[in-house]
C-alpha cells in the first residue's frame, strides 16, 4: 500500500522503496572491473582456448598455431608424467598445507595459551617472521639448510649426505609448512579467543583434565576454523611455484614436479605453451573446487543473518 | 633493572603464598612449554642461519659461529644486483598505486551503492584472490608477447592486478566501518561524490587503505614467477629473480646470498611490523581472511 502512494507521488512513476543502480556507480567500478576482467576473465577464457592448440614458445607454431581439438586432451590422459605430477601435488598440498601447516598452527596457538610469556612471545615472533618473509627468501634458507654440509645434514650426523637429494619432497613440503604455519596460528589464536571461558571453566570444575577439555570442548568449537584454515592452506600451497622451483627445480628427476612446475616446464622449457596452458586449466579447475568451498566456509557465520546484501 | 630489583624482595615476601596464588607447575604445563620451545627452536634454525651466514666470511649451508665480516652485504649488491632492488621498488610502487587507487574506488561503490548481484560479485572477488598466478601465466605471456609488453611497467601493472581482488575486499571491509552520517552531511551541502570520497571517506578509512596498500606492496615485492616470465630483458629483473641467479650459478657463495636475502626481505618485514603496530597485533590479516 505504502509503495503505491510513493509511486503515485513521483511524477516519473519510479518506485522509491527499492534502491536502484545509479549509473554514477560505474565510474567507481569500471577501472577495477576492466582490470580484473582483462586479466582474470579474459586470460582464463584465452587459456582454455590456447590449451586446445599447438601453440609453442619457439618455431613455426609460435606464430601460425592451429586449433587441434582434443589432441592435447588425449595427450593429457595418456601422459604418465601428468598423473605422477598430480599425485606429487596431492602429497605436497595435503602433507604440507592441509595437515602440516594446520596442525602446527593449531598446536602453536593452543600451547601458547598456557605458555610462559617469554616462550610464547619468541615462538609467536619466529612463526610470524617465517610467514612474512618473501617466498624467494624462504626457498633460500631451506635450500641452504638441506644441501650437503648444510644444517640438516649436520643434524642427521653425516655432513656429506644430501638431504635435499634423498628426500626432496619432504624438504620442499617442510619449507611450505614453515612459511604457512604462522598464518594458521593467527587464525587459531583469533578463534581460541572467541571460545567462551565459562564453558572451559565449567569443565574444569567438573574435573575434566586439560587433554579431555581440548578434545571435547576446544576442538569441536574450532571445527569451522580448522576447515577454513585447511582450505586456505590448500589454495596457498596449490599455486606454490616459487619455493619448489627455487629449491629443486622440480627434481631430482621428477620427484617434486608439482603441477605449477610441470606446467611451467612444458610451457617455457619444452616450448609446448599449448599443453602447458592445458595443465594450467587443470590446476584452475582444482583451485575452483577448493576456492568455492573456501568462499562458502568464509561467509558461513554471516549467512545466519540472512542473504548478504 | 630497577623494577626487577624491586620485584625480587616482594616475591620473597609472598613466597609462602606462591604455591596457591601463582600457577602451579604441573606435568602438562611443563610438557606444553617444552613442546612449544622445541617447535620454536626448529622454526628459528633457518632464520638463525640467515643472520649468521650473512656476516660470515666463510659461510656454508650450516649454522656456524661466523668469522665476522660485513663485506657480504656490499659485495652482494655488486654486479647490478643493487639495481635489481631498485627495479623491485619500481615494480612494487606501480603495482601498489594501480591496485590501491582502483581498489578504493571499487570498494567505495561496493560499500555504499546499490549494485545488482553485489553479494555474488563480492564472493567472486574473494574467490579471485585465491587463484594462483601459475594458472594464468601462460596466457598472460602470450598476451604480453603479442602486444609487445614484455617489460617492466606492463608487468608491474599486471602484478598490481593480481593483488587487486584482495585489496578491494580489505578496503571494502574498512569503508563499511566508516559511519555514513558525515557523508550525508556533506551531501546536504551539495559536495560532489568524488570530493566526499577524497575528503571524508579516504581519510577516515586511511588505516585500512594503508593496510591494503602494504599488502599490495608485499605481494608485488615478493613476485617471482611473473617477472621471471614477463620481463624479457634480464638486466631489468627485480631482486626476487636476482636471488635465483645466486643459486643457479656454480659455486654458491652462501654469505652473499644470505646478505642479499636479508637486504631483500627487510622492507617486507618492516612493512608488516609497521602494519602490526598500527593495529596492535595481527587483526588485519586475521580479520580480513576470516
Amino acid at each position: 500500500m505504502s509503495s503505491d502512494t510513493l509511486t503515485a507521488g513521483h511524477p516519473e512513476g519510479q518506485r522509491l522503496d527499492k534502491r536502484r543502480f545509479e549509473w554514477g556507480s560505474s565510474v567507481f567500478l569500471l577501472p577495477a572491473g576492466i582490470l580484473i576482467a582483462g586479466v582474470f576473465v579474459y586470460a582464463v577464457i584465452y587459456s582454455f582456448y590456447i590449451g586446445l592448440t599447438n601453440l609453442s614458445l619457439l618455431g613455426p607454431t609460435a606464430v601460425a598455431y592451429n586449433f587441434t581439438g582434443t589432441a592435447n586432451l588425449k595427450r593429457l590422459v595418456n601422459d604418465p608424467f601428468f598423473l605422477h605430477s598430480l599425485w606429487i601435488t596431492f602429497i605436497f598440498v595435503f602433507g604440507s598445507g592441509v595437515v602440516g601447516a594446520t596442525v602446527i598452527g593449531l598446536a602453536l596457538a593452543v600451547l601458547m595459551q598456557k605458555a610462559l610469556a617469554p616462550i610464547r612471545l619468541i615462538t609467536g615472533a619466529v612463526a610470524m617472521i617465517a610467514f612474512m618473509l618473501p617466498p624467494v627468501t624462504i626457498a633460500i634458507v631451506w635450500y641452504a639448510a638441506s644441501v650437503p654440509g648444510g644444517t640438516f645434514a649436520r643434524i642427521f650426523g653425516n655432513p656429506h649426505s644430501d638431504p635435499l637429494f634423498s628426500a626432496p619432497l619432504f624438504f620442499v613440503s617442510a619449507a611450505n609448512t614453515w612459511s604457512l604455519a604462522g598464518l594458521a596460528m593467527l587464525m587459531f589464536v583469533a578463534a581460541l579467543r572467541n571460545i567462551p571461558r565459562d564453558i572451559t571453566e565449567a569443565a574444569t570444575i567438573e574435573r575434566a583434565g586439560a587433554v579431555r577439555r581440548f578434545f571435547t570442548i576446544t576442538l569441536p568449537l574450532l571445527k569451522p576454523t580448522i576447515v577454513t584454515s585447511a582450505l586456505l592452506m590448500t589454495l596457498l600451497s596449490l599455486g606454490n611455484f616459487t619455493i619448489v622451483w627455487l629449491m629443486t627445480g622440480g627434481g631430482p628427476g621428477t620427484a617434486t614436479t608439482i603441477l605449477p612446475v610441470y606446467s611451467y616446464q612444458q610451457g617455457f622449457q619444452f616450448n609446448h605453451l599449448g599443453y602447458g596452458a592445458l595443465l594450467g586449466n587443470v590446476m584452475l579447475i582444482i583451485t575452483a573446487i577448493f576456492g568455492v568451498a573456501y568462499v562458502i566456509m568464509a561467509r558461513g557465520p554471516r549467512r545466519q543473518k540472512g542473504k548478504p546484501a | 633493572m630497577t623494577t626487577a630489583a624491586q620485584a625480587a624482595p616482594a616475591a620473597a615476601d609472598f613466597q609462602g603464598l606462591t604455591r596457591v596464588a601463582v600457577r602451579r607447575v604441573t606435568a602438562p604445563a611443563v610438557l606444553g612449554n617444552l613442546i612449544l620451545a622445541g617447535i620454536a627452536v626448529l622454526f628459528a634454525l633457518p632464520l638463525l642461519w640467515l643472520v649468521l651466514a650473512s656476516v660470515d666470511k666463510h659461510a656454508s649451508g650450516a649454522i656456524a659461529i661466523p668469522h665476522f665480516t660485513l663485506s657480504n652485504f656490499s659485495s652482494s649488491l655488486s654486479a647490478g644486483r643493487g639495481t635489481s632492488l631498485l627495479i623491485s621498488l619500481e615494480l612494487a610502487l606501480i603495482a601498489t598505486t594501480v591496485a590501491t587507487v582502483t581498489g578504493t574506488l571499487a570498494a567505495y561503490a561496493f560499500s555504499r551503492r546499490h549494485i545488482p548481484w553485489k553479494g555474488g560479485l563480492l564472493l567472486f572477488v574473494l574467490f579471485l584472490s585465491g587463484v594462483p598466478i601459475s594458472v594464468i601465466i601462460i596466457p598472460m605471456y602470450q598476451i604480453f608477447s603479442q602486444a609487445g609488453w614484455l617489460s617492466v611497467v606492463p608487468t608491474a601493472i599486471f602484478i598490481g592486478i593480481t593483488g587487486l581482488p584482495f585489496e578491494i575486499w580489505m578496503i571494502k571491509n574498512f569503508i563499511d566501518a566508516v559511519p555514513t552520517e558525515l557523508e550525508e552531511a556533506a551531501r546536504v551541502e551539495n559536495v560532489s561524490t568524488m570530493t566526499i570520497l577524497r575528503r571524508v571517506v579516504v581519510p577516515l578509512a586511511a588505516p585500512g587503505i594503508g593496510a591494503a596498500a602494504i599488502y599490495g606492496f608485499v605481494n608485488a615485492w615478493g613476485a617471482f614467477l611473473i617477472p621471471l616470465v614477463l620481463i624479457s630483458n634480464s638486466a631489468q629483473q627485480p631482486g626476487a629473480v636476482t636471488v635465483y641467479s645466486f643459486i643457479s650459478s656454480t659455486g654458491v657463495n652462501y654469505g652473499e646470498i644470505a646478505a642479499f636475502s636479508i637486504l631483500y626481505s627487510l622492507p617486507v618485514v618492516a612493512l608488516y611490523l609497521a602494519m602490526g603496530r598500527w593495529f596492535r597485533g595481527g587483526f588485519v590479516l586475521g580479520g580480513a581472511l576470516k
